[in-house]
Formats: C-alpha cells, structure tokens, sequence
C-alpha cells in the first residue's frame, strides 16, 4: 500500500475511498498482464501530461477527430502509438472511433495490451478528478514495481460485440479468477474482461465512488450522502458532457 | 437509471436536461448546485468548481460533497471505458432507452451515433 493519497484533505473522506485509491495507485505500479509496472506508471503520467497537449487542444477544437496536424507533446517514454491512445482517450473519448482503435491493434499493439492500457488510463483518471472536484493536489504516484507480465489470455476471451474482445458472462474460466458478480453484467462491466485482473482493479476504484455491483439496480437508498436521483444526474449530466452515448 | 431512480423516489426530471444543462423543471433536490458542480469538473474549470464546492458544502455538507466528487470521477472514468473499449450502447440502462427518448435529448447527434 502506498499510504493515504490525500495527507492534507481538509475533508473527511470515506474509509473505503481511500482505501480503494491506495489500492489503485498500489496496482498502477505493479506489473500487469501485458505491462511492466514502470509502463504502467509512465502511462498514468502521461494522461497527467495529456492534459496540457496543444495539438489536443488543437483536435478537440477540430470538426474531424482525424484531423491531427501536429504530433502529441509526450512526456518521451511511451511509443508514439501509446501516447496516442493516452491523449485521445483523455481529452476527447467521445470522438474515438473502431476505424482508430482497430488501426493500432492493426499497427501491431496487442489487444490485451490496449485493453489494459485503457484499464490504467480510467483508474488515473478517476483519481486525479476527485481530488480535482474537492481541491486537493493530484496522488503522488508510487514507484514502480520489478516484475514482467504475465501474459496470461482469457480462453474465453473473443471479439464479436465491441471493439476489442470480452468475455461473455458465462464463458469464464476458473484460471480467469473472479470476473461477474451476476451472469448478466451489462456492457460496462464486461469491457476489460480481456484482461481480468485489471477489470478488477477498475471496479475496485469504481466501485468504491459510484456503487457495489450489487447496489446498482437497486434504487432505493443509495448508501451514500446523495440520493440516488442525486448521483444519476450527476453521472447523466458528465456523459452526456463527453457525448458517451453509454 | 437517471429515469429509473426518479420514478423510484417519485421526483420529476426533464431529461432534457442531460444534454442542455438545468431548465428549472426538474425537482430532485440541488439538482442545479449538483449539475453546475458536474459541469465544472468535467471542464476542469477550477473555479467554477471550487464556487460550486463552497456551495455544495453550504447547503448539503461535507460527506454530500465528498460523495458528489466520488461520483463525478467515477463517470469521467466510465465514459472512458465504454468509448475506448466500444461497448455496444444499445443495452446501456438495461435496455430501456429508447430511439425516440434519444432522437428527442439530442443523443443520437452525439459523434458516436451519428458516425455508427
């Protein structure tokens, strides 16, 4: 664990928020299934980058998303093609298309590995923005961990209802470890199942600000200090701001 | 499950204010201060957000706020998700939404649909 990530909170923020963004910081720096710890943590650095990119800035301004004229300004540790999936997903993920996302997996990225970028990309993400909401400098992210991926592939695992492969509820394998809480997960819960652990490092982050699996087609109390109409419009609203049509 | 949770607790919601911001006619409580707070973070305008943060702690206090900041963040990670992974979008909300509801809200001109 890496401590708590916000020492000078004024506020006093649930136990198991904090615990969850200790976890997550913990696992951006370990190795993953298709990435070394060190990977992991310059990918969480260069979504920080990605914030500042004038040709960004330049593209989400732009009418095609296509248009990019000028190259990322990187932080230099990634491959071109890894800095371009941080800075588009970062700064303009309702313009990403199957026609970019297939073209990287056509230039040579393996899909496990996009698919746990992806993982590594939200989990910063999510960090960074609630301790913008609330005013609090972003978590020192840790050093990374030595070890090498494990490579390991869902059997299970194939590409027929998004862009990249999923496995389906139901197609698991006890090697996958623990992947659905219910055999009908919707879409949102399936999307990194291509790379289990990292689907569930995610909803352990995301769990923990949003709801429990369990919780969410229960609509009467929310557990938490807002309603549940309360936290739907905030979570309608900030889709709809990222023209996410899910 | 903004719809689904609002007949839940019997509030009225104008779904139009998804896609335009809040139009008044909407009555979940703080549904303004909540949606201009959400606005703010997810333009990372700084003091916008931290006027609507004062607010919030204001008017509905400190764990409210603190849950308010849990859930922006957890959306700004979830649109990522779907967009970059290309969930199918059809069965978002169980499957209850509508072609009509989203030609009516502005959705369907949103980048993805209208380039499906």
């Amino acid at each position: 664990m890496t401590g708590n990530p916000f020492p000078d909170s004024p506020y006093d923020i649930r136990g198991d928020l904090l615990s969850a963004h200790e976890a997550a910081l913990a696992c951006i720096a370990r190795p993953g299934t298709w990435l070394t710890g060190g990977q992991r943590v310059w990918i969480a650095e260069e979504v920080r980058n990605a914030r500042n990119c004038p040709a960004c800035a330049e593209l989400k301004e732009a009418l095609s998303p296509d248009n990019l004229s000028r190259e990322h300004t990187s932080l230099g540790n990634l491959s071109p093609a890894q800095v371009d999936i941080v800075h588009r997903v970062v700064t303009d993920p309702g313009r990403l298309s199957e026609g970019w996302c297939r073209g990287h997996i056509d230039g040579g990225m393996p899909e496990g590995e996009f698919v746990e970028m992806i993982g590594v990309i939200a989990m910063t993400v999510i960090t960074d923005t609630f301790a913008f909401g609330l005013g609090l400098p972003e978590a020192v992210l840790p050093e990374p961990a030595a070890g090498e991926p494990s490579r390991y592939l869902p059997p299970g695992v194939r590409r027929e209802a998004a862009w990249l492969p999923i496995v389906e509820p139901g197609d698991e394998v006890p090697e996958d470890g623990p992947l659905y809480p219910t055999p009908t997960a919707g879409y949102i819960h399936r999307a990194l199942s291509m790379v289990p652990q990292s689907k569930r490092d995610y909803w352990n982050l995301a769990g923990a600000h949003y709801l429990e699996g369990k919780q969410v087609y229960d609509f009467g109390d929310s557990g938490r200090a807002i309603s549940r109409p309360q936290i739907e419009i905030i979570a309608a609203r900030i889709s709809a701001l990222h023209q996410c049509l899910y | 499950m903004l719809r689904e949770s609002s007949n839940a607790a019997d509030n009225e919601i104008d779904l139009h204010d998804i896609t335009e911001g809040y139009r008044h006619d909407t009555d979940i409580a703080h549904a303004e201060l909540l949606m201009g707070f959400a606005e703010a973070v997810a333009r990372r305008d700084e003091n916008g957000t931290s006027a609507h943060r004062q607010k919030m702690l204001e008017l509905m206090g400190e764990p409210a706020t603190v849950d308010a900041a849990a859930i922006a963040a957890a959306f700004h990670g979830f649109v990522r998700l779907a967009d970059a992974i290309g969930i199918p979008y059809e069965g978002a909300a169980g499957g209850t939404d509508s072609t009509e509801m989203r030609d009516e809200i502005g959705i369907s001109d949103f980048y993805r649909a209208r380039n499906a």
